[in-house]
């Protein structure tokens, strides 16, 4: 880490987890039925069990996570799944309300 | 399954519904779950030949009903499955039936099935590392397949999501060789295809659910109630449910709908009850005598709770209200279940003073407890019936359940309502070590408390989560905050926080609380019928 700066806010959290020697301390794999443990950095819950690490506002960046298939349980992956999801919105930040979610319901 | 060549005959467009082209509706007396598999599913899939497995790959298969629904919707989604919706029914009801899973195959997994929320599992180090990163342990603990499908399940990963392969715990290790070589034939080996237990539900006689059942239970924000389950016999493993009784308030509650067992056990049932549409996901005692599970609003599956029915013609105590009594204190304590007409027996230290109202299904009474009695449970009998109630000094510790959960924004203008938590006190005296947080606490029961939210760190205090994620109601149901995007905050962040729900218990002039912990975050945007 010698020639990197911690630059935003992750970043400096990271640097704090080395320096406090609890890197290896992730909450992965003891979090809540139904949130990923995935923790890159996290779709819910983050590395440290907290949010001070997820992307936000969501919205934001959220085609990031669709478009890359990166938390598929829990965002439509639009690579492969479900390619038409937010085909109608452009900028998710502005018209976030018409994203809908994925739920099979027939009956 | 012995006239399919009648039936295709008369359909006459087999080979145009082989290929999938057509949902043309087939008779209503074709609805046999093999006859569907033919002419829907076997543009993809084939006949094997062998009597045994006749369908490849779905015959290597064993799913619960929920399972084999996601299943299909899969196939209607992604693989071009056309199928009318009784079709659907009646075949999600065939392969559970006839390749599902035995009670004892499911009892360690029925959270999933029964919409739990806010449960932590802990799957082996092996599966958590691989299929729990993005999934409950149950929803692969709840199926069954061959070495073949466990491996095929693999490559379906790997061809549906190929990015994994860039995600922590795929790119750091040689994921895909130790899926292959290590995690199938373990999954192959501790979820098998063949199983003694299944054969031996397949074989046994499934029990008969109609008939009068006393049952009870718990909703929040209405509390503890308890009823008359009235279920009567349509056919097919199909029953009507009437559904009577009241909250321990004293509100009356009633409704009624339908319920369809699969697999002999699995209890399903729709209901409208006092207005809101609920679903009671539930399991039968292999002997027929007892149904257990959760009952929820089907809108908002959080809002649930426990539900417990057994047969009304023998006696049972279901539920004590409250579980417990403290010394010299005098309580109206009530019992409810069924076949209370038996002689009425206190343990030691427990006067009874008066029988304020009695009924076959539920006794009230006044009970006064010795102060100077010793602190533990009570056997409380109504002729054969027997029950537990907590006879303690002082409350020493409350516990909140669940101790760790989410919530998630939603709402505003937007598709997705939001996801609330609900939260209740269990209350535990000392026990006889006089140390609260031992072995020996005595376990009270829940106990009515009031509700507060606080920042759960320095970092929450900071962000001002309080103020925008949300808040808790008297009955302790916690409500998050609006979805999108707040300028009001930094960064324009959603209305996300991380926050400790206070639950506080007034024992006396003593007030005790516990904590939990709650972060409120953001949609889910992808819902399956098992997560």
């Amino acid at each position: 880490m010698k020639h990197l700066k911690s630059f935003n806010k992750k970043a400096i959290m990271l640097d704090q987890a080395v320096a406090d020697g609890n890197a290896e301390e992730v909450v992965a794999m003891q979090s809540i039925v139904g949130c990923t443990s995935t923790n890159d950095p996290g779709w819910e819950v983050d590395p440290f069990g907290g949010l001070g690490s997820l992307c936000q506002p969501m919205e934001s960046d959220l085609y990031g996570c669709a478009d890359a298939c990166w938390w598929p349980a829990q965002v439509p992956d639009t690579m492969s799944t479900h390619p038409n999801w937010s085909q109608d919105v452009a900028k998710a930040n502005q018209d976030w309300r018409k994203l809908d979610s994925i739920f099979p319901e027939d009956e | 399954m012995n006239n399919n060549k009648t039936k295709r005959a008369l359909l006459g467009s087999g080979a145009l519904a082989l290929l999938g082209l057509a949902a043309v509706p087939l008779p209503a007396q074709a609805l046999d779950g093999a006859d569907i598999i033919r002419q829907r599913c076997l543009a993809c899939h084939s006949e094997t030949g062998d009597a045994a497995a006749p369908f490849s790959r779905i015959s290597e298969q064993r799913k619960t009903p929920e399972g084999w629904m996601t299943t299909l919707n899969r196939m209607q989604s992604q693989r071009g499955l056309e199928i009318s919706v009784e079709e659907k029914r009646a075949l999600i009801k065939y392969l559970s039936d006839n390749q599902g899973l035995a009670p004892a195959e499911t009892a360690e997994h029925r959270y999933l099935l029964e919409q739990t929320p806010n449960v932590v599992d802990n799957p082996a180090p092996a599966y958590a590392e691989m299929c729990a990163r993005c999934h409950s342990g149950a929803r692969f603990a709840l199926q069954r397949r061959s070495e073949d499908e466990w491996r095929n399940l693999v490559h379906f990963h790997m061809g549906q999501f190929p990015t994994l392969e860039f995600h922590a715990l795929s790119r750091d290790r040689a994921w895909f060789d130790i899926a292959l070589n290590d995690t199938v034939p373990q999954l192959a080996k501790e979820f098998p295809l063949q199983s003694a237990a299944w054969q031996q539900w397949q074989q046994a006689e499934k029990p008969k659910l109609a008939g009068s059942w006393a049952v009870a239970g718990y909703l929040p924000g209405k509390g503890a109630f308890d009823g008359r389950l009235t279920v009567r016999d349509s056919g097919d493993d199909r029953y009507s449910v009437l559904i009577e009784g009241r909250y321990a308030d004293g509100s009356p509650l009633s409704g009624g709908g339908s319920a369809v067992v699969y697999a002999g056990y699995e209890w399903r049932a729709n209901l409208t009850v006092d207005g809101i549409k609920m679903r009671q996901v539930l399991a039968a005692s292999e002997d027929g005598s007892r149904l257990r599970g959760r009952q929820f609003q089907r809108n908002a599956n959080e809002i649930g709770g426990e539900l417990t029915a057994v047969r009304a013609d023998r006696p049972a105590i279901l539920s004590v209200t409250p579980s417990y009594i403290k010394h010299g204190e005098t309580r109206q304590i009530t019992l409810a279940g069924s076949q209370l007409g038996g002689k009425l027996a206190l343990g030691s230290g427990l006067e009874l003073l008066k029988v304020i109202a009695r009924s076959d299904s539920r006794v009230t009474l006044l009970v006064r407890a010795d102060a100077n009695t010793e602190v533990g449970m009570r056997t409380l009998r109504v002729g054969k019936a027997t029950a537990e109630l907590a006879l303690y000094d002082a409350l020493a510790r409350v516990e909140i359940t669940p101790d760790d959960s989410i919530a998630r924004v939603g709402g505003n203008g937007g598709p997705i309502p939001k996801v609330r938590s609900s939260y209740r006190a269990l209350g535990y005296a000392a026990g006889a070590d006089g140390q609260p947080g031992t072995d020996d606490d005595l376990r009270l029961g829940y106990m009515p408390a009031s509700w507060s939210l606080k920042p759960f760190d320095e970092i929450a205090e900071h962000d001002n989560d309080l103020k925008y994620a949300g808040t808790i109601d008297a009955d302790g149901i916690f409500t998050p905050g609006d979805a999108g995007l707040n300028p009001e905050r930094k960064m324009s962040t959603n209305n996300v926080g991380n926050l400790t729900v206070v639950g506080t218990v007034q024992d006396g002039d003593n007030a005790v609380s516990g904590e939990a912990h709650l972060l409120v975050t953001v949609q889910d945007f992808v819902k399956s019928p098992l997560q």
